[in-house]
């Protein structure tokens, strides 16, 4: 029985445990990269962290907001979708198809493309604008414009997902209890939300948990988009913790933050398990 | 026959009643046309992009100069082939071994009870759950340190611890679908525990295990953080490259356009010809 899962266990140690350690070893010590004194300064780097207005009145709010407003918003497409699909059409395959196709491509490319349609002067976004007779506006150069797009990019990625994972769990629910609520003339937003709601609920709760901890440490799309800027304004948690390391080039610091961001999302994603624990059997 | 006539009859006025005949019919047509719009517009404007000759890549401009000059530079620059090669190299290799080593760990899960499984699966619960740049950041020096930065050890494993947290739980739940009373008979008659895994339980996980497999390579594909912090110049992967050709060409839409197309193209061609495969894959 070890043996099965030596290998894999011999891996997780190695490449995520060693580290972790090793990263919580350098957050207590004044660890410049390349610097090789390594003088142990204790809670200092966590200290300024929790005192440091930047993470605590941009970061920690935009990772959260991101967080929440990703999940809500591909939550409610993905069920449109997947109620959608859930049909017989012709085409069904090819709009399925259409649909997947943002999830499979690369985040990275997602941002490019979104960066390019959103272009303030030759972008698809602005000429439309044109048309209707607005000026251009400059999506990137301010904090909310920029954090939309970073939102929209993000639901663009995640919303097939969702649709997906949705529309497998609507084909492996019971018939009979649709065809009783037709039979009483039920409309079709009551059936909705009195039949295929409550019995959604399990996969509904381990889709938004999954996705909770996925989003909560979201990196390449903000990086692509915005780098975290105009002026750190859209930084997320992941993107704080990656400046503070290779471009502020300070080790100890940017590993407190990594260890602080993990820790809140450990208990974050504890409590969530617990709830959704009540309405489905997460571990299985 | 009751429910019949109830059917026609007493059904509840819905607000789809009030459009013409055929007023459902045009909905799902518009719900279709904006569908196809929003998920499948911004590829098809990247596209067009990329074929586009460099004077003509604004949206205003409507002409029909079309070349193929962008994707025969873009193949020319050899940092840009190295990174194509790298990341296939990296995908095929991280997902051999992380599916070899994942299916063990996913039986063990699937098969076994006792402290040691819930021990296990514990584990990668909360591995799950730390986010990557908690862990990349600190591996980055041990990397350093062990003398594997900037080699393909380097980038696959970490991938492959990875792909353990992510994919284990879904092998567990393959392996949770399949009947074991065909391996209590295989051992029964005499098969090892390991036979019994290897002749018997292993075959009919095939096609999940397929599927897993292609997520799993699309996945490494794709992947942003740990190309941008554990590569260099020699293991340089294609999204780290293409990041860099944002920040370098800044205005060279139609090269980046050209690059991102040739860096779908495997997520293309997985959507389209191993979609059964992937929704497989998908379900959690």
């Amino acid at each position: 029985m070890l043996l099965l899962i030596a290998p894999a266990g011999i891996v997780l140690v190695l490449f995520q445990i060693v580290p972790i350690v090793f990263g919580a070893n350098a957050s207590f010590r004044d660890w410049q990269l390349f610097n090789p004194a390594q003088t142990w300064v204790g809670l200092k780097h966590y200290l300024y962290i929790l005192g440091d207005s930047t993470f605590l009145t941009i970061v920690l709010p935009n990772t959260f907001l991101l967080t929440f407003l990703s999940v809500t918003l591909s939550l409610i497409g993905g069920l449109a979708l997947a109620h959608y699909l859930h049909r017989n059409f012709a085409g069904q395959w090819l709009m399925q198809t259409i649909i997947l196709l943002p999830q499979m491509i690369a985040p990275v490319i997602g941002a490019m493309m979104m960066r390019w349609v959103f272009n303030d002067q030759f972008g698809v976004v602005a000429a439309f604008l044109d048309w209707v007779g607005f000026g251009p506006i400059s999506w990137l150069a301010q904090r909310w414009p920029s954090f939309f797009i970073v939102i929209l990019t993000d639901v663009w990625i995640w919303t097939p997902w969702f649709a997906l994972i949705l529309l497998a769990g609507l084909r492996s629910l019971p018939r009979e209890p649709f065809e009783a609520a037709q039979i009483d003339a039920a409309g079709a937003w009551r059936t909705f939300t009195h039949l295929t709601l409550p019995m959604l609920r399990p996969v509904i709760a381990v889709c938004v948990l999954i996705r909770s901890i996925d989003a909560f440490r979201t990196f390449d799309v903000v990086w692509i988009l915005t780098g975290g800027g105009p002026a750190r304004s859209t930084e997320v948690f992941s993107i704080y913790t990656y400046v503070e390391t290779f471009v502020n080039l300070d080790f100890g610091r940017g590993s407190a933050a990594a260890i602080i961001g993990a820790l809140i999302i450990l208990v974050v994603a504890g409590a969530m398990y617990k709830v959704a624990g009540r309405v489905a059997d997460v571990a299985r | 026959m009751m429910a019949l006539c109830a059917k026609k009859s007493d059904r509840r006025y819905r607000w789809t009643d009030a459009l013409a005949p055929g007023g459902r019919r045009a909905l799902f047509l518009l719900a279709t046309i904006a569908i196809v719009l929003l998920f499948l517009g911004p590829i098809v404007i990247l596209v067009v992009t990329s074929l586009r000759p460099g004077w003509a890549v604004f949206y205003i401009y409507r002409g029909t100069d079309f070349t193929l000059q962008n994707y025969r530079d873009v193949l020319a620059t050899e940092a840009v082939m190295h990174a194509f090669v790298n990341s296939f190299l990296v995908a095929t290799l991280a997902t051999i071994v992380s599916i070899g080593v994942t299916v063990s760990s996913g039986y063990m899960l699937s098969r076994f009870r006792g402290p040691i499984p819930r021990a296990w699966f514990g584990t990668i619960y909360v591995f799950r759950t730390v986010p990557y740049i908690s862990w990349v950041l600190p591996l980055y020096l041990v990397c350093y340190h062990l003398g594997i930065y900037d080699t393909y050890a380097g980038i696959l494993l970490p991938h492959i611890a990875v792909h353990i947290c992510f994919f284990s739980w879904i092998m567990k739940g393959f392996f949770d679908g399949i009947d074991p009373s065909m391996e209590y008979a295989a051992l029964i008659d005499g098969c090892t525990r390991w036979g019994a895994f290897l002749r018997v339980a292993l075959p009919s996980a095939i096609p999940a295990i397929a599927a897993l497999g292609i997520l799993s390579w699309l996945y490494t594909w794709n992947e942003f953080l740990f190309a941008l912090i554990l590569t260099g110049h020699n293991t340089a992967l294609i999204t780290v490259t293409m990041a860099q050709f944002v920040t370098e060409l800044g205005t060279a839409w139609n090269l980046m356009s050209a690059m991102a197309v040739m860096a779908m193209g495997p997520a293309i061609i997985i959507t389209l010809f191993a979609q059964k495969y992937v929704v497989r894959g998908l379900r959690i």
